[in-house]
């Protein structure tokens, strides 16, 4: 099935307009927002629902929605920044892996594997202990530990044209390796990369909440989904509901990444 | 953690490289010995990012009033005035032999707070992993006999699901379920085992169940999609005919060939659930090794820091050795 088709699913439809959705939240959460994100009330501290705080209050009397809204922007930025990181670091070297020699192989297989044994949120807590306390120290943390499955991914998409009759041809007709990469590998690896780079938006997303949730990389009183999550939950005995909405917009976001993966995925949904 | 972090991409997994076939001893060689060049690999890593380490620790130790002289005299004391290579030769021999060094600001041997922690961590995780293959298992073969029935759909939308929701989410809907809801498990703490097994249990049920939940979702779905596969092939039609009940065709033949994926996925999840355990810890209040790496990363305590780390990827790779040795013993193709 090809990318295009692909889209004409319901499910693909229906992850990608709310992928939309998230994506003009992201640039423009902070405009929209009815209320000041930041602005405490101590009156008014860990109410319900109302017309004018449609999701209720936090425990410093923010107001919740707006803060979704507000957090939406730093949220997707930190987990495309991950995911970027990982691209990058990723699939040059499982191009490089396969066209390069075996040496180079060998130690790209091994860097990896070493990587792999990297658990991801102990990781980004030792490189923002070490590198200081910032969202971007630990996303790009996440996003070295995102290279290995970017680096696998390509390798196993790669790994079939190296042996490609085409390939041998072109090699055969002088091509150099540069152009034989641009012009009959590059496309064949691009669905592949772009499934994986979908799924691992998701995961990122995850990353994100669980660091904040843990306090590391966003400085209170910043708002993230994560962040709003987190504070909801120390607030359980009071508003046993709060913390369903944070963590059904993370929800739905991660799903509907996931199912784009899923209609994108070259052969169909697997 | 649950995420893609605990979702591997199905792509990645399932297709090993077409290596050409190795004689078995060949093999055993690479399954022990490539742990050893990884490790390597991981020390440099965790070594590298000390050094990359903007902050100089005396100075940060020493507070503003420290003279340069000051600073020099304990640049000297931690060995940090000496070349690169030779520190990190030295740190990785003192490393192998037990000793990671001492923090900058407490001065307690690394290694004494690390295994202080160390063994609520492999308690927890050796009992999630237990629950994860139980569960995983048993919701994987289950859906693949019943495939396209009630327990098939529930088991894939159930895995699903509880692989877009952030971790630290499922550890707290336990608590509010068995904590505040039937008040029958302590929310938070930890009693260790030398305590006696069933008061461990008490407090290691519900942060175990968190832990394991993710993996457990990743064994069914990969054993399913597997064992389905199997179970459509003309040996087991074959053994059927033969009369062979179907626990003998289960267990005996279509599992046995079914269960490398699940193996591996399990083999990634050792990192996942070493890495889950922060949050874990976190919710449930534990005091393991992630409890050490926060106040260590808050701290900027770069030896602490290290050390957590250095000892993580040495208990995944032994977990990861042991998940290889266990598809060469149970898989047919792994003892051809």
């Amino acid at each position: 099935m090809s990318t295009l088709t692909a889209v004409r699913l319901p499910s693909a439809r229906l992850a990608l307009s709310v992928l939309a959705v998230v994506t003009f939240l992201a640039v423009a959460g902070g405009t929209v927002a009815p209320h000041d994100p930041l602005l405490q009330d101590p009156d008014l501290a860990l109410r319900g629902p109302s017309l004018i705080h449609p999701f209720g209050t936090d425990y410093l009397g923010r107001d919740v929605f707006s803060r979704l809204l507000a957090g939406t922007g730093t949220t997707v930025v930190a987990a495309l920044e991950s995911v970027g990181v990982g691209l990058a670091l990723g699939v040059l070297p499982g191009l490089a892996s396969l066209w390069l020699g075996r040496t180079v192989e060998w130690v790209l297989l091994r860097a990896v594997d070493a990587v792999m044994t990297l658990p991801f949120i102990v990781f980004a807590i030792a490189v923002t202990g070490i590198l200081g306390n910032g969202l971007s120290q630990a996303m790009v943390a996440i996003g070295v530990l995102f290279a290995p499955l970017f680096f696998r991914v390509t390798r196993a998409a790669g790994l079939s044209l190296t042996r490609a009759h085409y390939v041998e041809a072109a090699e055969l007709f002088g091509a150099s390796r540069w152009r034989i990469l641009r012009t009959h590998v590059w496309g064949k690896v691009v669905p592949t990369v772009a499934v994986t780079a979908a799924q691992a938006t998701g995961g990122a997303l995850l990353a994100v909440s669980s660091l904040t949730f843990l306090g590391i990389g966003v400085q209170p009183p910043a708002p993230t989904w994560g962040g709003v999550l987190a504070s909801e939950l120390g607030f359980l005995s009071q508003q046993p509901w709060a913390p369903v909405i944070p963590a059904a917009l993370i929800m739905v976001a991660v799903a509907a990444l996931n199912a784009l993966a899923d209609a994108i995925r070259p052969g169909g949904a697997a | 953690m649950t995420t893609l972090l605990s979702r591997p991409a199905p792509v990645a997994v399932a297709k090993p490289d077409p290596a050409p076939p190795k004689r078995r001893s060949r093999r055993w060689i690479g399954t022990l010995a490539t742990p050893v060049v990884v490790f390597v690999f991981s020390s440099l890593l965790t070594f590298g990012l000390g050094a990359l380490s903007p902050s100089n620790p005396a100075a940060a130790v020493l507070g503003e009033t420290a003279t340069p002289a000051d600073i020099a005299r304990m640049n000297h004391e931690f060995g940090l005035d000496r070349p690169l290579p030779v520190q990190y030769v030295d740190w990785l021999f003192s490393a192998l032999r037990g000793d990671l060094g001492r923090s900058y600001f407490t001065t307690i041997p690394v290694a004494d707070s690390i295994f202080a922690a160390l063994p609520v961590d492999l308690a927890l995780a050796g009992l999630a992993i237990l629950l994860a293959v139980l569960i995983g298992g048993a919701a994987g073969i289950g859906a693949a006999l019943r495939q396209g029935g009630r327990l098939d759909r529930t088991v894939t939308a159930v895995a699903s699901a509880l692989g877009t929701l952030p971790p630290f989410v499922l550890g707290i809907g336990l608590i509010i379920i068995f904590s505040v809801l039937l008040k029958a498990l302590p929310a938070g703490g930890y009693v260790p085992l030398e305590n006696g097994l069933g008061q461990w249990l008490r407090f290691a049920i519900l942060p175990a169940l968190a832990l394991s939940l993710d993996i457990a979702a990743s064994i069914a779905r990969q054993l399913r999609t597997s064992l389905v596969g199997q179970l459509g092939e003309n040996y087991v039609t074959g053994a059927v005919v033969r009369g062979l009940g179907t626990r003998r065709v289960l267990f005996g033949h279509a599992l046995r060939n079914a269960i490398g994926p699940a193996l591996t996925v399990l083999g990634i999840g050792v990192p996942m659930i070493l890495g889950g355990a922060v949050v874990t810890e976190k919710i449930f209040n534990l005091p393991g090794l992630a409890q050490l790496a926060l106040q260590a990363s808050g701290q900027h305590d770069v030896p602490l820091i290290q050390g957590t780390l250095l000892v993580t990827v040495t208990v995944v790779l032994i977990c990861n050795t042991l998940v290889n040795i266990a598809v060469l013993r149970l898989t047919p193709q792994g003892k051809r």
